[in-house]
């Protein structure tokens, strides 16, 4: 068997737009210290992404998926746990000399927030744990950074529809804080 | 404005070289060197790019991957940069980032030389599966023949146990092979992944269930046997393998540098 050199665009996609060498956002051009890479193109292909994404669900039986979550590829959202919102965006980093943003899909569920890439979780904050979120009202261009403050410390999030997110966030705090009391 | 570059690739080439127009939008392509590594880029405005338009979209990527298999056939391996990743700065500030990455930069680039990435798929039909299952377990079959002289209502009960046990054998089963054919293929590859992220499918796989899915960087040395292992998995009943490649080693170079 001979390997087929032509693949199709959602192949292309997928590799070009999720993998690949990432530079650190020092380096790379950006509005405010934030970093564009490729947001609004990302938002413009989002029907395939969205495809990709739910390909997968009808594709896979509930065995295929199970032999995955055994053999080490984890899932994002745990059993029990219910997805609220989920937007592409960034988290600051920051590891000695080396600070960035770090691309990833932010999963909000009914139980925590955290920064999904590839195979695992990077930063994840039960909702409880958060105390403020605040946004600088500087009249920038677009408003998409905002930080956040939880019993922990601190994160910088960078997400496309900021608002929206917040609004939703706030939500969804409020929920669990009524559930606890 | 700014002066930027757009990055495309890093590659094994000590040289300055032309591409010609290649790039996004017809941008000339050309290296900047620092050592025996290179950068391949076209020079821009300090703007990432941006659009609504999902044509325009696909276009712009489809130029990237042209110019990193252009890379890739002048240079060999290279590492790909994802899409949009844009320097500030001009060749200089480009030279410098290879420099103070140039130890990095240069293992990654002799870990996939003369290696490509390729993509494994392998789908299985759940009913050609369920009825060699079927045959493998005379207990079942035994079932299946006495329903047929069963009453309605008890004959759909019985056919409700046997749907579900059929069900959980089909699914031991497909773990067994997936086990198997992941070690058999891993021998053949430098690296393997698993992927479960993502899938997709030709018309013609279409129907079928994926028991598995991998990216593999693979030497030019193995092709022709994973290629041969994988037409054995593709003889069995109830499978069919997708292979294609050879890819960009973009799964394998997740650095960031």
């Amino acid at each position: 068997m001979r390997p087929e050199k032509e693949s199709c665009l959602v192949e292309v996609l997928d590799r070009i737009l999720n993998r690949g060498v990432v530079l650190n956002a020092d380096l790379i051009i950006s509005v405010a210290g934030v970093p564009l890479i490729g947001l609004n193109l990302r938002a413009a292909l989002a029907s395939m992404e969205t495809m990709l994404n739910y390909g997968l669900m009808e594709s896979w039986d509930k065995s295929t998926r199970d032999w995955h979550a055994l053999h080490g590829n984890a899932r994002p959202l745990e059993d029990g746990e219910t997805l609220v919102l989920k937007a592409f965006g960034y988290l600051w980093q920051e590891q000695g000399i080396l600070s960035c943003w770090l691309p990833g899909t932010w999963y909000l569920t009914d139980k925590r927030l955290f920064l999904w890439r590839p195979e695992k979780a990077v930063f994840e904050v039960p909702l409880q744990s958060i105390c403020l979120l605040k946004i600088d009202d500087a009249p920038s261009l677009e408003r998409s950074e905002m930080e956040l403050v939880h019993s922990g410390g601190s994160a910088r999030i960078y997400i496309a529809q900021l608002e929206t997110f917040r609004r939703t966030l706030e939500k969804a705090m409020r929920t669990t804080r009524a559930l606890k009391a | 404005m700014e002066a930027a570059r757009y990055l495309y690739s890093v590659a094994s080439t000590g040289m300055a070289e032309k591409l010609g127009n290649i790039g996004i939008e017809e941008k000339p392509v050309y290296t900047v060197p620092y050592r025996d590594i290179a950068a391949v880029i076209h020079s821009c405005e300090s703007r990432p790019y941006e659009t609504d338009d999902e044509r325009l979209a696909e276009e712009w990527v489809l130029e990237h991957a042209y110019v990193i298999d252009q890379a890739t056939t002048r240079f060999g391996t290279v590492l790909p940069v994802s899409f949009d990743v844009i320097l500030k700065g001009d060749d200089l500030a480009v030279k410098d980032w290879l420099s103070r990455n140039y130890v990095r930069l240069r293992q990654e680039l002799e870990r996939v030389k003369g290696k490509s990435e390729y993509s494994v798929q392998i789908f299985y039909d759940y009913d050609e599966m369920a009825s060699r299952v079927l045959r493998d377990n005379p207990d079942l079959e035994g079932l299946k023949s006495r329903l047929e002289k069963e009453p309605k209502g008890k004959a759909y009960l019985l056919q409700r146990s046997l749907d579900m046990k059929l069900q959980d054998l089909v699914s031991s089963e497909t773990s067994r092979l997936a086990d198997r054919f992941c070690s058999e293929i891993k021998q053949l590859t430098e690296d393997l992944k698993v992927e479960d992220r993502r899938t997709w499918r030709e018309e013609r796989f279409r129907g079928k269930k994926l028991l598995a899915s991998y990216s593999c960087l693979v030497s030019r040395d193995n092709v022709e046997r994973l290629g041969e292992a994988l037409e054995n998995i593709d003889r069995l009943e109830g499978l069919s393998v997708r292979f294609t490649g050879p890819w960009s080693p973009f799964s394998f170079v997740s650095l960031e540098a």
